[in-house]
């Protein structure tokens, strides 16, 4: 963020200086929300040392096996390793979500931002096309596009992006639209800078505080969505680990076997409360009408 | 109506873009046979130019036709889906009817203890309802109550003892959903001057409440009845497949499997209507629930 931005009364871009910190250390449930997402994000990242054993390797004798020394939450149906699938699980979670983000966000805001500073039907076009995706239902939209492509990772993804795009773009829109009257937009048309230049170099910076709102609040509706595709079996496939395939094949057993399901269950359950504390709390701190309540 | 245009365009590219030839699928062991290949083709209609199938795919819906099922052959889609059309509503409205007196019911009690140790606790059970999936839910509430204490059966469907567990799932989700905007709207709704006019004039709290400040905080509930009916529909996908209940969402998720793609068409089609139609009643009577927004449309107009 180091092009011209003209200082805006309207718009505060709170810089991620001290005051920031400060504040989000005060904070409880941003600072739960965010330890729990660290803590996540940390044994995703480190899930190939922390895995006791492999996610694949399969083991006759450790067929829903009891927990023990050996295999510390038990083993499933094909005698793998529940530990293992859990920790390499948060991988799989992770990365679709991040993959989502990144497309929605692109997408989305691209598309956001074209729509509100150059109108028109441009403008039309893009956001009819958000209100129609955005009267589906978001699972039914999911499973739509999930029976076009096929069941797979990249189906999820894509699904997924479908999904979120709309809401990214109408936000981007509607933040673009109140800058667009800015002197400082108004002084870069003049001196001639080219739309795409004034979009990327002024518009872009003064709308990533309620952009990062907006994402840190989806990701655990994403990390969500996409156990639930995994768990209908429509989502990421064997014999890559999802948190949402190991609580559907763990049910299966639960009379005999819960610590599958309930292991599984507890990772998710985990994670998105992580996710959606973090999102609350950083919505408290950068969106000025609430913090100020 | 370009929704539901939209979505039946969409559902019609989607059996396009469907990898395989379904006529071979169902021909299987007979590929061989010509003049099968060319009479199947004919019934499913798959001879005919794309924009002919396309206006009788319409046409056809219409009607309440989606056309036949791919894996059933020769049978119309309906006729696979129609033991489905009772069970999901069942399980939809049973859970809407829990989750909006109890929903309602959590909100009122803990704005009116706000913050409480009561009121923290419902908070917390809220968000914690709101982000824990129902499925990983289900595996903590179906280990307790069917697997240890042995009080309801882990899955199945005819019995009402079968339909507890499922719709109590389903009700969730909406039930933390609708007390957290009861709250917030609740909340709201006892700082506005009208309340404090009505204390003023010896009303009691109770009635003040009923009366007054909850009456206000459905209005605004109301306008959220297409999100939590989208949600509904969306969980029943879920709850039919961990209970095994043959209803449309199990059915949706099965014919994707088995690549009897009308009939996942078909359901969804179903419920995008179902929910569209919602909506839009919801719109409709909004005005004629709250009197301030039909009282100021035709001012507006006039400005």
């Amino acid at each position: 963020m180091t092009g011209p931005v003209a200082p805006t009364a309207a718009f505060e871009v709170p810089a991620a200086g001290s005051d920031f910190w400060r504040r989000f250390r005060r904070s409880r449930n941003a600072c739960l929300g965010g330890a729990l997402v660290v803590l996540v994000a940390a044994v995703a990242l480190g899930a190939p040392w922390l895995a006791p054993r492999g996610y694949e390797d399969t083991d006759l004798l450790a067929v829903w096996a009891e927990p023990s020394s050996a295999h510390l939450l038990g083993g499933d149906a094909l005698g793998r390793d529940v530990l293992s699938r859990l920790i390499v699980g948060a991988r799989s979670s992770l990365l679709v979500a991040a993959c989502v983000l990144a497309l929605t966000l692109t997408v989305g805001t691209l598309a956001g931002m074209v729509a509100g500073y150059f109108g028109g039907w441009v403008d039309t076009v893009l956001m009819r096309g958000a209100d129609i995706l955005f009267a589906f239902p978001e699972l039914i939209l999911a499973i739509l596009v999930a029976a076009m492509l096929g069941p797979g990772t990249g189906t999820v993804v894509v699904a997924l992006a479908i999904v979120w795009w709309p809401g990214i773009a109408r936000l981007t829109r509607a933040l673009t639209l109140a800058l667009r009257t800015e002197l400082f937009v108004d002084a870069a048309v003049v001196s001639a800078t080219r739309p795409f230049r004034i979009l990327l170099r002024h518009v872009l910076p003064n709308i990533v505080p309620p952009l990062v709102v907006r994402a840190s609040i989806g990701v655990g509706f994403i990390v969500m969505a996409e156990a639930t595709l995994s768990f209908l079996g429509i989502g990421v496939q064997e014999p890559l680990p999802t948190w949402g395939g190991m609580i559907r094949d763990g049910l299966v057993a639960l009379r005999t076997e819960p610590y599958l399901a309930l292991s599984a269950s507890a990772a998710l359950g985990v994670t998105i409360i992580g996710f959606n504390l973090l999102g609350d709390g950083l919505r408290d701190l950068l969106d000025p009408r609430v913090r100020d309540r | 109506m370009p929704v539901l245009l939209t979505a039946v365009v969409l559902t019609f590219v989607a059996n396009q873009f469907v990898p395989g030839d379904p006529i071979m699928t169902l021909l299987s062991d007979k590929s061989g046979d010509a003049a099968l290949e060319a009479r199947l083709r004919a019934e499913y209609g798959l001879d005919r130019p794309l924009w002919r199938q396309f206006l009788s795919y319409l046409g056809g819906i219409v009607r309440g036709d989606f056309g036949l099922s791919f894996r059933f052959a020769s049978t119309p889609v309906i006729d696979v889906i129609a033991p489905g059309l009772l069970v999901t509503p069942l399980l939809a409205g049973g859970a809407l009817l829990v989750a909006v007196p109890l929903g309602v019911a959590l909100g009122t009690f803990a704005a009116l203890r706000r913050n409480s140790l009561a009121d923290t606790l419902v908070v917390l059970g809220l968000v914690a309802g709101t982000s824990i999936p129902n499925f990983a839910l289900a595996a903590f509430l179906v280990y307790l109550l069917s697997v240890r204490l042995g009080w309801l059966p882990v899955a199945g469907w005819g019995a009402l003892s079968q339909a507890v567990l499922p719709i109590l799932l389903l009700a969730i989700p909406p039930t933390a959903y609708i007390a957290r905007l009861a709250r917030t709207y609740m909340l709201e709704a006892l700082q506005q001057d009208y309340i404090r006019t009505a204390r003023a004039k010896g009303l009691r709290r109770r009635l003040v409440v009923y009366r007054h400040a909850l009456r206000n905080t459905l209005v605004p509930l109301l306008t959220t009845i297409g999100i939590i009916l989208g949600g509904l529909l969306s969980g029943t996908f879920v709850v039919e497949t961990l209970f095994n209940i043959p209803g449309l969402g199990r059915m949706a998720i099965q014919a994707i499997f088995a690549r009897d793609y009308p009939v996942t068409m078909a359901i969804v089609l179903l419920f995008t209507f179902f929910y569209s139609g919602i909506n839009l009643v919801v719109d409709l009577l909004y005005g004629v629930i709250d009197p301030r927004i039909r009282l100021a449309a035709p001012r507006a107009g006039r400005a």
